[in-house]
């Protein structure tokens, strides 16, 4: 399990380097989205592998539309990719600041201190304890329930306002 | 707009402020931030054009962030700690991110930057519901967990805020950034006294919202954008001259009107407290603020300026927006004092 939890951390890191120093949407994208499956499996090792399942399918379908959006806007035939020069830099600069501030402020108290591998976890099995959550939100969150769902509409209408079409949309301009 | 979406989207505006402050669970704390910031982009693009869309682009952007803050801040603790309660202690990280969350959310000094620039994007109207509806629930926020933020950090920013409030707000030319200035300089004081007695916090968040509510309903009736249009406030009506520069001289705290009350309280509190110097700064500091406040009062009230002879009778046709509701927040903010001991709850 800890070599497991170490190659998640090691994928997560690394894509979100490859995010952060890639001028090009291709491999940006591709970033985000290992990034993304890197940090549900990292939810899944915390002990909350259906909040991880949920995250990650919504995540992965909204991660989809920014991909073929950015991808067909781009259109970018020589794309600058990590074996560049400018790219490659950063890329190797962003991975030596996280592991030297990780081995500076690191140790025990301040990032390892968060029980990354607790009781739940076992070899590759994990305690599926936040389901339990999910019955809650039917019996006594309702409330919340509600609230959620709500915020959910709203988002629909604003982004339907947002977005509104031909006079009114404010993408009017381009 | 249509009438319909503009109600669900302003009800929402009003319901995620409630839930914020009756909230006793971070998570709870957190949607009814994200339905209140949700709620309010539509509204500063309400104009499509490309400012107002860029406003509500950065709005969106520096609201987002701290509401992630605060989720991870709660989140972290209730990892720790094993409670979502907003009023239990938090653990030293998530302390520190619930403090740069808030002063984002508000605009305090080392985080004001997004607000003068998306008043300036939104209409009038907006303008004024970002700077007064839209900062209570962070205020609420900050007085249930004072007691586990750090105090240096508050009145360094409070003094921080008051300062660039002043100076930010010297040489603008348009009202609304004149008005998110002078919101910046009275979040520095209402942040510094955060930290020492929480209850005077509440009553200058209060006097704060009234004087504003009166400044920004005068700019409204008197359609006034620019230093420039409110020279022809006069043409106007008259007697909102008048109103203008009371309730102006009253948002800079002189005196014998409301606005003197909380720089009073705040003051002798804090000299009783032993920070002289502090409080002498930001003494120092508020001038600047009476500095613009004095100039939008010369050229609104103080002097006549030349204009063609139609627009000297203005003042005889029925005014087309309402001016009912500037009466009760203008005898509020200009007559207060000496209510001062029943209003300090």
């Amino acid at each position: 399990m800890v070599y497991f939890i170490f190659i998640t951390f090691f994928c997560l890191v690394g894509g979100l380097a490859v995010v952060a120093c890639n001028p090009s949407p291709y491999f940006g994208a591709a970033g985000l989205v290992l990034s993304s499956v890197a940090a549900c499996t990292v939810v899944v090792e915390f002990g909350g592998s259906f909040v991880s399942l949920i995250l990650f399918l919504i995540y992965l379908g909204g991660m989809l539309v920014v991909f073929a959006y950015s991808v067909a806007l781009a259109s970018d035939p020589f794309p600058e990719g990590i074996w560049d020069m400018s790219v490659g830099a950063y890329f190797t600069g962003y991975l030596v600041f996280l592991v030297g501030f990780l081995a500076v402020f690191g140790g025990d108290s301040f990032f390892y201190n968060f029980g990354v591998i607790g009781s739940e976890a076992s070899g590759f099995n994990v305690v599926r304890g936040d389901f339990e959550g999910v019955s809650l939100l039917y019996g006594l969150g309702g409330a919340g329930l509600v609230i959620c769902g709500w915020g959910l509409l709203l988002t629909l209408f604003v982004v339907l306002e947002l977005t509104r079409g031909m006079s009114r949309g404010g993408l009017r301009v381009i | 707009m249509s009438p319909t979406i503009y109600m669900i989207i302003l009800s929402t505006l009003a319901t995620g402020t409630i839930i914020t402050m009756t909230s006793y669970h971070w998570l709870m704390a957190w949607v009814g931030l994200e339905l209140n910031t949700l709620a309010i982009i539509p509204i500063i693009s309400t104009m499509h054009h490309p400012r107002s869309t860029e406003a509500a682009t950065k709005y969106f952007l520096t609201q987002a962030a701290a509401s992630a803050l605060i989720l991870f801040s709660s989140m972290t603790n209730a990892w720790n700690t094993g409670s979502w309660d907003i009023t239990q202690p938090l653990t030293s990280p998530s302390h520190i991110l619930l403090t740069m969350a808030l002063a984002m959310k508000l605009g305090l000094a080392p985080l004001h930057f997004w607000l003068p620039e998306v008043i300036q994007g939104s209409t009038m109207t907006t303008a004024f519901i970002i700077t007064t509806w839209q900062k209570i629930a962070p205020m609420s926020l900050i007085f249930l967990t004072m007691n586990n933020l750090s105090t240096s950090v508050f009145l360094l920013m409070g003094l921080l805020s008051s300062l660039v409030g002043g100076w930010g707000g010297l040489n603008q030319t348009q009202t609304r950034k004149i008005m998110a200035y002078s919101s910046i300089a009275h979040l520095g004081w209402m942040a510094t006294i955060s930290s020492i007695m929480t209850n005077i916090l509440i009553m200058n968040l209060l006097i704060y919202l009234i004087m504003t509510t009166s400044v920004f309903l005068s700019l409204i009736i008197s359609k006034s954008k620019t230093i420039q249009d409110t020279t022809s406030t006069w043409t106007l009506s008259p007697t909102l001259t008048i109103i203008m520069l009371l309730s102006l001289l009253s948002l800079g705290g002189l005196p014998p009107l409301t606005g003197f009350i909380p720089k009073w309280l705040i003051m002798e509190e804090l000299i009783l407290q032993n920070f002289n110097l502090l409080i002498s700064m930001m003494a120092m500091s508020s001038l600047l603020s009476l500095y613009f406040y004095l100039r939008l009062t010369y050229t609104t009230a103080l002097t006549l300026s030349p204009n063609t002879t139609q627009t000297k009778f203005k003042w005889r046709f029925y005014p087309n927006t309402s001016t009912m509701f500037i009466i009760t927040p203008a005898t509020i903010s200009i007559f207060l004092l000496p209510m001062t001991p029943l209003i300090l709850l």
